[in-house]
Order: structure tokens, then sequence, then C-alpha cells
């Protein structure tokens, strides 16, 4: 049939071998299984704290990435989840009790801001989310009865149990990996389903998605819920990790780094949401350590290195370089061709 | 076949009502009138053409079936339904399916799940099953990515399912549109110039392809194009419109030799 002349040849990454997935996989697990046992509590804080962030840039991938909105507000949503679990746990409620309450107000706050926010988009939207780090952190200072005012909130939750004989930073550091883990898988799921395709048309072309019978506003707020609920247990996961939380944790700068974390990442990435958040976390101390007086310089030019270099992220460009690696590899085994 | 659709009470031909019934439809913009009075009738089962020069208001026509504009006066019937007042969004679920002039894809995405998206409003289930990926969603999934895979088939896309369609040449990816919109099991499948950007041998295909199509899947289709030779082939009736108006009404041949037709077209007034 010559319909076919035209078409291009079906797409090489699909003959890649399963278990070579299977194994790299098995063997990052294993490795991410031993690393606390072996490593410094400092070391173990920086990868807790990369996989807290890794989920925060997730949520904030489902709305950009995913569904092309924008939003300066998942500071806000990390600090509704933070002091959600940190506030049940000063009045000694459960931790479960904390998580929930913290996940879910982020989830509330976040759609009664999306409902009026879905109608507006680029500038407009990211006015608006902009608003709410700047009115959460100077509420979270006042409300000093119960957040602990500008000294913020010290608290003790999720202790390992005595039978591990584990030390509090390894303890965390499983919770914390766990907790992730989950929230990562429900998020691949949901990207494989029909809502992942349907935030894709809402971002590509409205006028398409709403031809195929997707309600354009009602997948914007449900994005945009997701994304607040992410960064609330991104939040919880937080202060299981430092046990502490203040209103400086939850400033703009936390939102745009973010933002930043997940350019330089890549959108649409699982494995980019996960490097984002490791250059944030881990930049910072390398060029602390280079010159501690030029720290931010230095941060910045790492920033803009990144991103001249690999203006899709790193994700999409290791991917591509894989790519390259496993077609010419697969030329070489098909000499005939 | 498997995507052969249940036909129901909307057989093909039935009694005297037509299958889609435009009446009266006027549309204007602050003073611009981009359709005025314009009314026709497309029978069940049959493909319809509605040519006219640039401007003359036939995209204007689609988006007020597809919900896009609201017409200021007129109706417009869809197997007796009148599908003005239904909200863009549900109209896939009337069994309105389009496409578009521009393929609109997504280009990241694969071909087949380009396809896939086409079955969105087919599929129900809450946000929460999707992210545990219970194993009825699934399943449904498997279905549907079958349905899918035999449409890429039936329009010769067999081979490109996992390509990234913004890698397929401009012809293939009008045809992923299409296999799109026969993907949510439509009634009434409007084509919005499929035959532009074509090679002329594409264009041959995709008339038979159109023909195929309408007796496969029980569709009655209405088509918008400038490509006369895919008109006469195709078309079982042809409206033409010019400046907004309904001007000519006919077999595709007694429109094309119709001399207002022919004036519009070469640019006498």
């Amino acid at each position: 049939m010559s319909l076919m002349i035209d078409l291009v040849k079906p797409d090489g990454g699909a003959a890649r071998r399963p278990y070579g997935r299977m194994l790299t996989g098995a063997a990052l697990v294993i490795v991410l299984a031993v690393f606390p046992l072996v490593m410094s509590p400092f070391a173990n804080l920086q990868v807790t704290l990369t996989l807290v962030y890794a989920v925060a840039i997730l949520g904030l991938d489902i709305l950009v990435g995913w569904t092309g909105q924008v939003s300066l507000g998942q500071s806000a949503f990390f600090g509704i989840g933070a002091y959600g679990v940190a506030v049940c746990a000063d009045r000694g409620w459960p931790v479960w009790a904390g998580l929930l309450f913290g996940v879910v107000l982020a989830g509330v706050v976040g759609c009664l801001v999306a409902v009026p926010a879905a109608r507006l988009r680029g500038y407009a939207l990211g006015m608006i989310t902009l608003t709410l780090p700047v009115v959460a952190v100077p509420l979270a200072k006042r409300l000093e009865v119960v957040t602990g005012g500008a000294q913020g909130l010290n608290v003790t939750i999720a202790e390992a149990p005595e039978w591990t004989g584990l030390a509090a930073d390894q303890w965390h550091y499983y919770v914390v990996a766990a907790g992730a883990a989950l929230v990562f898988a429900l998020a691949a799921a949901l990207r494989r389903s029909h809502f992942g395709r349907a935030f894709d048309a809402v971002r590509v072309d409205e006028a398409l998605a709403t031809a195929q019978g997707v309600h354009v506003t009602r997948y914007k707020v449900l994005a945009f819920t997701l994304s607040a609920v992410y960064g609330g247990f991104a939040g919880v996961l937080y202060v299981v990790a430092v046990q502490f939380i203040s209103p400086e944790t939850l400033i703009l700068t936390l939102s745009i780094s973010l933002l930043a974390g997940l350019a330089i990442g890549g959108l649409r990435s699982l494995l980019g949401c996960v490097l984002g958040a490791a250059f944030y976390v881990v930049v910072p101390n390398v060029t602390g350590e280079v010159s501690a007086g030029q720290s931010y310089l230095l941060y910045g030019v790492c920033l803009l290195a990144v991103m001249l270099l690999m203006p899709r992220g790193v994700a999409p460009a290791l991917d591509r370089v894989v790519r390259n690696v496993a077609g010419r590899r697969g030329r070489a085994v098909a000499p005939g061709d | 076949m498997a995507v052969r659709r249940e036909t129901g009470g909307w057989g093909v031909n039935h009694g005297m009502q037509a299958f889609v019934e435009v009446r009266d439809l006027t549309l204007r913009f602050s003073g611009v009138t981009a359709l005025e009075d314009v009314g026709f009738d497309v029978g069940g089962g049959q493909i319809c053409g509605l040519v006219g020069p640039n401007g003359a208001g036939k995209s204007s026509l689609f988006n007020c079936v597809s919900g896009y504009y609201r017409p200021s006066a007129g109706s417009i019937r869809v197997a007796g339904q009148d599908v003005l007042g239904v909200p863009a969004h549900r109209k896939v679920r009337l069994g309105i399916a389009r496409t578009f002039q521009h393929p609109a894809l997504q280009p990241e995405r694969t071909v087949l799940d380009n396809v896939l998206l086409g079955g969105h409003s087919t599929l129900p289930g809450s946000v929460l099953s999707a992210m545990l990926a219970l194993p009825g969603g699934r399943r449904r999934e498997r279905a549907l990515a079958a349905e899918a895979r035999e449409l890429l088939a039936l329009l010769g896309l067999a081979g490109v399912e996992r390509t990234p369609a913004g890698d397929l040449p401009y012809g293939s990816q009008k045809r992923v549109e299409i296999a799109r919109a026969l993907l949510s099991r439509p009634r009434l499948l409007l084509l919005d110039e499929p035959a532009s950007g074509l090679t002329h041998a594409e264009v041959g295909e995709l008339g038979e392809l159109i023909t195929r199509i309408r007796a496969d899947h029980d569709l009655t289709v209405i088509v918008v194009e400038h490509h006369m030779g895919l008109i006469s082939a195709v078309t079982d009736h042809v409206v033409a419109l010019v400046g907004g108006r309904k001007v000519a009404e006919g077999t595709a041949q007694a429109v094309q030799s119709d001399p207002v037709v022919v004036s519009a077209y070469l640019g006498v007034a």
C-alpha cells in the first residue's frame, strides 16, 4: 500500500530490552536501600531532602509540565503540609492524623485557589499564585499560638522503632523514600492513564482537548489540586526529615527554586524531578565549599550553564544520549540493515 | 470488525427526517456576519461536501456544530436533537467527532497515544482509580488500545504506533486525526480540509478511505474541502457557501458548474 511510503521508521527506543530497565531499576533500589547504612548522617539528609523536594517538584510538574499552567505558590502548599503535620504533632495527635490533615488542607486550599485561577493563564495566573507565599509567610508568623510564630515548631515525629536499631537519620531516610516512591508510582500510573493524555491535550491545544470530550477548566482545577496535594505531602515529608518547620521555609524563594529545579530536571520526567531536586539540594553545598562568599553567584552560574547546555533539562538530555548509544549498538548488531 | 459501532435506532436513511438539519443559521462577530440564514439537510449515512472560497464561513459552521461558536440565530439538530445548547466538551458524547484543518496532535506523544485520546469520553473512572492503576481501568485501556490499533491498520498507520506523532509527515498526521476521531465511535464525522497538504496520490487514497469508513462505521460525514477532485469523488451532496450565505446546493457536478460558485472562486463578484 503506497500510503506506507511516507511513514518514518518505528522508533528505536521501543526495541530496548526490557530486562535492561529492570536490572537498572533493581540496582537502583539496592543502592538506595544500602546507602543510609554506610553513609554519613549528613549525606543521608542530603538524599532525604532531595526526595522531599522531588515530590514537591513532581507536583509542580503535574501543573506546569503536564497541563501547561504556571504556579509560584508551591512553597505555600509545602508550608500547609508541613505546618499541618507539625501542629498536629505539637498537640500530641498521632502522625497519621497530621499527615491527613496537612495533605487534605493543602488540597482544599489548592482547589479553592484553582477554581478562579483556572480561568486565567500566563502572567495573570502567575500573579495570583504569587500571592500564596506572600500571604502564607506572615500568616505563619502571626498565628503564633498555633504555629510557634517566627521561631517555628520543633517536633519529634516518625521516630525509629526500637527493633530496627536504626539511627534517626537512617529511619527518616527510609520513611521519606517509601513515601516518595509511593507518590511517584501513583503519578506515573496517572500519567499513563487517559487522565495523563487529557492533561497533555489541555496543554497542547484546548480546542483539541474539548473536541475529545475533555472539560478544560475541570482538568486545570484537578491539576492544580493534585499539585497542591503533592506540595503538601512534600511538606509533611520535610518535617519528617528535619523535625522542624518555620515561616522561613515557605518563602517565595522556595517556589522559584522548585520551578528552577523543574526546568533543570526537565518537564514531564519523573527522573527529571529527582535530578532537579538534587541540583537544588546538592549544588549550593558544593558551591559553598568552593567559596563561601560567592556561593550564590556560583550557584547561579551552574544554573545558567545547565540551562544553556541542556535547554530542555538534564533528563531529556540523558535520554537522548541513551537513545543514541542504543541506536548505534542496534545498528552494529544488524549489519544487514 | 470490533470497532463497528452499534447503530441502535440511528440507522442509515430511515424515514423522512434528515440526520443533520441546519436551519437559518446566523453567526455574527461584532458587526461581521460570518454566516447568514444558512440551512441544509444531510441524510443519515450521506457524505456532504461544504465548499466555498476562504472566508465563506465553512469553518465557522463547523465551529458552531462543535460548540466553539454560539450562533446568533438558527438551529442545528443532529439525529433530531438540538445540539447548540450542548457544551463543546459534551459534543463527542452525542456522537459528533471532528478533525482539524491543521493537524492538532500531541507531538511528543506516540501515534497510539494520540489516537487513544479520541477514546477519552469512553473511559469512565476516577482519578484515584487511575492513580492506583486498578485492573478494571487497565482492562478497559487495553481494549481501547486494541480498537485503536485496528483503526491504525485501517488507516495504513500500523507500523508507526510507537513513533512520536510530531515525527510523522503531514499526510500521516492527518490520518492520525481521522483515527482519533473514529475511536470516539462517532455517528457524525466532521472533516475540516482533510486533503490540504496531501500529494495527488494521497488525495485519491483519502477518498477511498472516507468512503470505506463511512460504510464500515455507519457514519454521516460533512467534509469541508477545496479539493474539487475529492469532493466529486466522495460526496453525495454539496453545499456551497459564499460570504456566509448558501449560494448553491446539489450534486458536486451541479454545484461546480453553478455560475455564482464559479465567479466566487475566480474572484469575479
